[in-house]
C-alpha cells in the first residue's frame, strides 16, 4: 500500500512538505505516509498522512470530529502503532513504540482528559515518578523548589502545595503542561486544550502557548475551533476524513478558507426526503438558561421552536452547550431560567417521566450508559420509558407478555439483527444497540423527538438507517430536534438549521440554501458579514 | 429456556460449587496439620451439619433453624444492593428488631397469633426506620452509606447493651439478660427440642416475596434499573432516589424481622452480646448467593450447616478446633471472590471439549 520507509523518502518529503527551501534548523517533527486502520470500527483513521512541524512554531492541527487528528498525534506519542509510515524527530528517523520513548525524545502530550491524581498536590503530580528523595523519603522542600523553578522559567504560576482536585480545570491543565515540561518536553502536543476552558481561560492559555514558543518550545495543538487557530498558530494543517488536506501559514489563509478545507467541497450524501410540511409548534423553548455548574451558564437566553413535521438541526462545535440544552429539554437538568412548552403546555418543571408521558422521546448522546442498561435483557431495556403505561403494568406487577411483544416489535420493525427477546443485550454491536434505542423511543408514537448525536460511532449502514428513521418520523408529523456536531448530518436531515455557539443561537439558516462554509464560520464563532 | 439462559444458570450454580470444593480442598491442609484425615473430618462435618438420624436427633433441622436469620439478613442485603445502595447496616437493624421483640414480648400481653404478628410488624417498622436515616443521608447529602451504616451498627449494638444492662434487665442474675417473653409471643416450633419452626416458613415466604418483588413488580424493576445503571434509570424517567429509598426501607424491614424472629422463635429473651454477627453474615450470604434470593436461601443453609458441622462434628468427634469451620467459610468466600478463575476455567473446558459455552459474540 505504501512506499517503503527509508531515509531517502524522509528527506525527499521533508523538502516537499514545507514548500520552500528549508535550510534552517531541522524540522521538529516530521511524519510521512502515516496510515492507520482500526479493524474493530472499520475506520481508516489516517490515510497516508504527511505532517511537518518546524522547531519553535505553534502549529494548529484542525479538522472535524473523526478526521484523524488525535490518531495522528497518538501515533507521534507512541500510543497508537501505525500500519505504515515513518517519523523523524529533530531530523533523525525514529520509531516510537511507547509513550516512554516519545518522552525520551522530548515529546509531551496533554490529553483531553487529564491524567492527574486529584488527591495529590500540584508538586506531587508534577514530579510523580521522579520525586526528589532524601534518605528514602520524598523531600518536600526540594519538590516545592523544583516546581517553583519550573514556574518562573515558563511564567506559569501555580501553588505547589494546592491539592489538584481543588483546582479549577484551567489550572489543572496548567499542571499537566508543567508536568510535560518537567520531563523536558521540547515538543508539546495539546489535544483540544480549549474544549474544557471558558473563553477567558482560553485567552490565558494562548498567552501560555505564545510564551512557550518564545522560549523555543514547539507546540502542536489540536482543535476544531478556527478562530483560535487564527489567533495563536503560526501555521495550520487541516485534516479531513483521515487525509491531510494541506498546510498553510496563518498569514496566507483565513477562517473561510480553513472552513472549506475542513468540511470539503465534495457533494455530500443526502438522504432522499420530500420538502417538510410543518404544522403547529410542538416544542417551544423560550429564553432558556441552563447552568453547567452553579452560576456558570452553558446555555443563555436561548429560544427555539420545533413544529410538527419538521427537523430542526442544532449545529455547533461540541461543548457549546448542546448537552446542557438537551438535558434541560428532556428534564435531566433543571432550567435556571426561561420556559419550555410541549404541545402548548409548560413542562419546564416536570420530571422526566411526565415529559415522556406527554409525548417526548429522547435519543441520548451516550447510548451505553444512558440509553441502555447493558446488564439486563432486551425486554427490560425497551420498556424503561413506558413501563408506567397501564398495558405494561397491572396492579404493580409488570405485564411480561406485553413487554415481550414490545421487544419483538422493536426487533422486527427495526431489524435488530442478533437480538432475541428476553436475552441480555450486552453482546450486540453499536449499530444494533442504537436500533434498540430508536425502536424504544419511536414505539410510543412520540410527538417530539430529541435526538442528540444519534449516529455517533456508527458505521455507514447504521447511520443511513438512523437518518431514514428520523425522516420517516418527520413525515408522520413528529417534531424532531436534531443536535449534532456532524455537519453532514445536519445538512442531510434538517429542514432548518440553528447554529449554537457558546450557549447561544448565533444564526438560523434554511437548510435548502445553507452553504457548508457559512455554517462552518458561524460554528467557529465568526459572523457572515465580516468573513465574506 | 434458551441455551444462553441455561448457560447462565449453569454458571451461577457451578461457580459456588467449585468454590466450595476448592475451599474444602485447601482447608484439608489445615485438617492434615492436626493429624486427621480430611475425608474423616469432612464426613463428620457433613453428618453433624446436614445429617438426619431420627426426627428428634436431626442436625439438618438445627441447621435450618440457624439458617433462618441468615436468609433474612441475606435478603436484606440483596434488596439494598439491588437498589444501588451498598448498605451493610443489617446488624444494627437486626439488633433493634430483636430489642423491639424482647420488649413487646414481655411488656405487652396479647392473645397468641396476634401477639407475634404485632411484634413482627413493629420490628419491621423499626428496622425500616433505622435504614431510612442512612438512606436519606446518602440521597440528600451524598454521605457514603457504607460508613453511615457501619456507624449505625455500632450505635444500635451499644444501645442494646445499655437496654439489656439497665432498663430491660431481669431483676436477678449475674449476667445481663432481659425477661423471657410471654408464651403467647413465642413462635411455634415444628418438633420439640428444636427451634426450627414458623420463622423458617416466614423466611421461605420472604424469599418468594423478594424474588417476585425484584423481578416481577414495577417498583422492583425501578430499583434494579436504578441500581444497575443509574444514568439509564434517570434517562428513562425512573425516580431513582425514591427507588433506592424504597429498597433501603425493605432491606431494613427484613433485617428487623430477622432480629425479631431470632428472639420470638429461638432465644425468647436477649442476652448481653446477643448479636453474633448475623447481620454481617447477611452481606456475605448475599454476595456468595450472587445477590439473588434463591442463592441466598442455598448459601444460608450451607453457611449454617458448615458452622454447625464444624462446631459439633469437628470439635466434639474429632479434635479439630471448631474455628476451622470459620476457616472453611472464609476460604470459600475467597474462592468465590476469585470467580474469574472459574469463568476462565469453564471457558477453557468448553474450548477443549468443543461445547461452545463461551459467551456468544454477535457476528456484526
Amino acid at each position: 500500500m505504501h512506499a517503503p520507509i527509508d531515509g531517502r523518502a524522509l528527506h525527499h518529503a521533508a523538502q516537499g512538505s514545507t514548500g520552500a527551501d528549508h535550510s534552517g534548523p531541522p524540522l521538529a517533527v516530521e511524519m510521512i505516509g502515516i496510515t492507520k486502520y482500526f479493524p474493530s470500527s472499520e475506520v481508516l483513521a489516517n490515510d497516508r498522512v504527511d505532517f511537518a512541524v518546524e522547531a519553535g512554531e505553534v502549529h494548529a492541527l484542525v479538522g472535524e470530529n473523526g478526521a484523524g487528528k488525535t490518531t495522528l498525534m497518538n501515533v507521534l506519542f507512541g500510543l497508537v502503532a501505525p500500519d505504515a509510515g515513518a517519523i523523524a524527530v529533530d531530523g533523525r528517523p525514529v520509531r516510537i513504540h511507547h509513550p516512554d520513548e516519545a518522552i525520551r525524545l522530548g515529546i509531551g502530550m496533554v490529553h483531553q482528559h487529564f491524567k492527574l491524581v486529584p488527591s495529590f498536590t500540584v508538586a506531587e503530580n508534577i514530579l510523580l515518578g521522579m520525586e526528589p528523595t532524601r534518605y528514602g523519603f520524598t523531600a518536600r522542600a526540594a519538590e516545592t523548589a523544583r516546581v517553583r523553578g519550573l514556574e518562573s522559567e515558563f511564567g506559569l504560576p501555580v501553588d505547589p502545595a494546592a491539592r489538584v482536585g481543588d483546582l479549577p480545570v484551567s489550572l489543572q491543565q496548567r499542571v499537566e503542561i508543567l508536568k510535560t515540561l518537567q520531563r523536558d518536553a521540547r515538543i508539546l502536543i495539546l489535544d483540544e486544550p480549549t474544549a474544557v476552558l471558558t473563553p477567558q481561560e482560553a485567552q490565558e492559555l494562548f498567552g501560555v502557548i505564545r510564551g512557550l514558543a518564545d522560549r523555543g518550545r514547539t507546540v502542536i495543538f489540536i482543535t476544531h475551533k478556527l478562530l483560535e487557530v487564527v489567533e495563536v498558530a503560526h501555521r495550520v494543517s487541516v485534516m479531513r476524513r483521515g487525509r491531510m488536506i494541506g498546510t498553510k501559514p496563518i498569514a496566507d489563509t483565513n477562517v473561510r478558507e480553513l472552513a472549506r478545507m475542513m468540511i470539503g467541497r465534495e457533494v455530500l450524501f443526502r438522504v432522499s426526503k420530500l420538502p417538510a410540511q410543518p404544522g403547529d409548534p410542538v416544542l417551544e423553548v423560550d429564553r432558556l438558561t441552563v447552568n453547567r455548574q452553579e452560576g456558570i451558564p452553558a446555555v443563555s437566553d436561548l429560544s427555539l421552536r420545533v413544529r410538527a413535521g419538521e427537523i430542526v438541526g442544532i449545529a455547533g462545535v461540541s461543548g457549546n452547550g448542546q448537552s446542557e440544552l438537551v438535558e434541560a429539554i428532556t428534564g435531566l437538568r433543571p432550567a435556571a431560567g426561561g420556559t419550555i412548552r410541549l404541545l402548548g403546555r409548560p413542562i419546564t418543571r416536570l420530571p422526566v417521566w411526565d415529559r415522556r408521558a406527554r409525548g417526548m422521546a429522547h435519543i441520548p448522546e451516550d447510548r451505553l450508559t444512558m440509553g441502555l442498561n447493558l446488564h439486563t435483557t432486551l425486554d427490560e431495556n425497551v420498556v424503561v420509558s413506558r413501563y408506567r403505561e397501564p398495558q405494561f403494568a397491572h396492579l404493580g406487577l409488570l405485564v411480561r407478555e406485553k413487554i415481550r411483544s414490545l421487544a419483538e416489535w422493536v426487533i422486527r420493525q427495526f431489524s435488530v439483527a442478533a437480538a432475541r427477546p428476553g436475552e441480555d443485550i450486552a453482546t450486540l454491536s453499536g449499530g444494533n444497540l442504537q436500533k434498540v434505542v430508536l425502536g424504544r423511543e419511536l414505539s410510543g408514537e412520540p410527538r417530539c423527538i430529541i435526538a442528540n448525536q444519534p449516529t455517533r460511532g456508527l458505521d455507514v449502514g447504521s447511520i443511513e438507517f438512523v437518518h431514514q428513521t428520523l425522516i420517516d418520523a418527520r413525515d408522520r408529523g413528529v417534531a424532531v430536534l436534531l443536535v449534532s456536531v456532524e455537519l453532514d448530518e445536519i445538512l442531510a436531515l434538517a429542514d432548518r438549521i440553528l447554529v449554537l455557539f457558546r450557549g447561544r443561537i448565533v444564526g438560523e439558516l434554511d437548510a435548502a440554501r445553507a452553504a457548508e462554509e457559512e455554517l462552518g464560520i458561524l460554528m467557529a464563532g465568526g459572523t457572515l458579514e465580516t468573513a465574506s | 429456556m434458551t441455551p444462553r439462559r441455561r448457560g447462565q444458570i449453569l454458571d451461577a450454580l457451578l461457580i459456588p460449587i467449585l468454590a466450595i470444593l476448592s475451599g474444602l480442598a485447601l482447608a484439608s491442609v489445615f485438617v492434615l496439620l492436626s493429624k486427621t484425615s480430611p475425608l474423616v473430618a469432612y464426613r463428620e462435618l457433613f453428618h453433624a451439619g446436614f445429617g438426619c438420624a431420627t426426627l428428634t436427633r436431626c442436625a439438618l433441622f438445627t441447621t435450618l433453624e440457624r439458617a433462618t436469620p441468615l436468609i433474612f439478613t441475606g435478603l436484606s442485603a440483596v434488596v439494598a444492593f439491588r437498589s444501588g445502595m451498598f448498605s451493610i447496616g443489617q446488624e444494627g437493624q437486626f439488633v433493634l428488631g430483636a430489642m423491639v421483640a424482647a420488649w413487646l414480648g414481655y411488656g405487652v400481653h396479647l392473645p397468641p397469633v396476634v401477639h407475634p404478628t404485632v411484634i413482627l410488624i413493629l420490628a419491621m417498622a423499626v428496622g425500616a426506620a433505622y435504614a431510612y436515616l442512612p438512606a436519606i443521608l446518602k440521597l440528600r447529602l451524598g454521605v457514603n452509606e457504607i460508613i453511615t451504616t457501619i456507624i449505625f451498627n455500632n450505635i444500635a449494638i451499644l444501645f442494646m447493651t445499655y437496654l439489656v444492662n439497665f432498663p430491660m434487665r431481669a431483676t436477678r442474675g449475674s449476667t445481663a439478660v432481659t425477661p423471657v417473653i410471654d408464651a403467647s409471643a413465642q413462635l411455634p416450633e415444628f418438633l420439640p427440642g428444636s427451634h426450627w419452626g414458623a420463622g423458617f416458613i416466614l423466611a421461605i415466604l420472604a424469599v418468594a416475596f423478594i424474588w417476585g418483588y425484584l423481578w416481577r413488580s414495577v417498583p422492583g424493576y425501578e430499583q434494579r434499573m436504578a441500581g444497575e445503571a443509574p444514568g439509564f434509570a434517570r434517562y428513562g424517567g425512573i425516580r431513582s432516589g425514591r427507588a433506592a429509598l424504597r429498597g433501603m426501607l425493605i432491606s431494613g424491614a427484613l433485617a428487623g424481622m430477622a432480629g425479631a424472629i431470632e428472639v420470638l422463635g429461638v432465644h425468647h429473651q436477649v442476652l448481653q452480646g446477643f448479636s453474633v454477627g448475623l447481620g454481617f453474615d447477611g452481606v456475605l450470604v448475599a454476595i456468595l448467593g450472587q445477590v439473588h434470593p434463591i442463592g441466598v436461601l442455598m448459601v444460608a443453609v450451607l453457611f449454617a450447616g458448615i458452622r454447625l458441622g464444624a462446631q459439633i462434628g469437628l470439635q466434639i468427634t474429632t479434635n479439630i478446633p471448631r474455628e476451622l469451620g470459620g476457616g472453611i467459610l472464609a476460604l470459600i468466600i475467597l474462592f468465590v471472590a476469585a470467580r474469574s478463575l472459574y469463568t476462565d476455567l469453564l471457558a477453557w473446558v468448553a474450548r477443549i471439549t468443543g461445547r461452545g459455552a463461551a459467551p456468544r459474540k454477535e457476528a456484526a
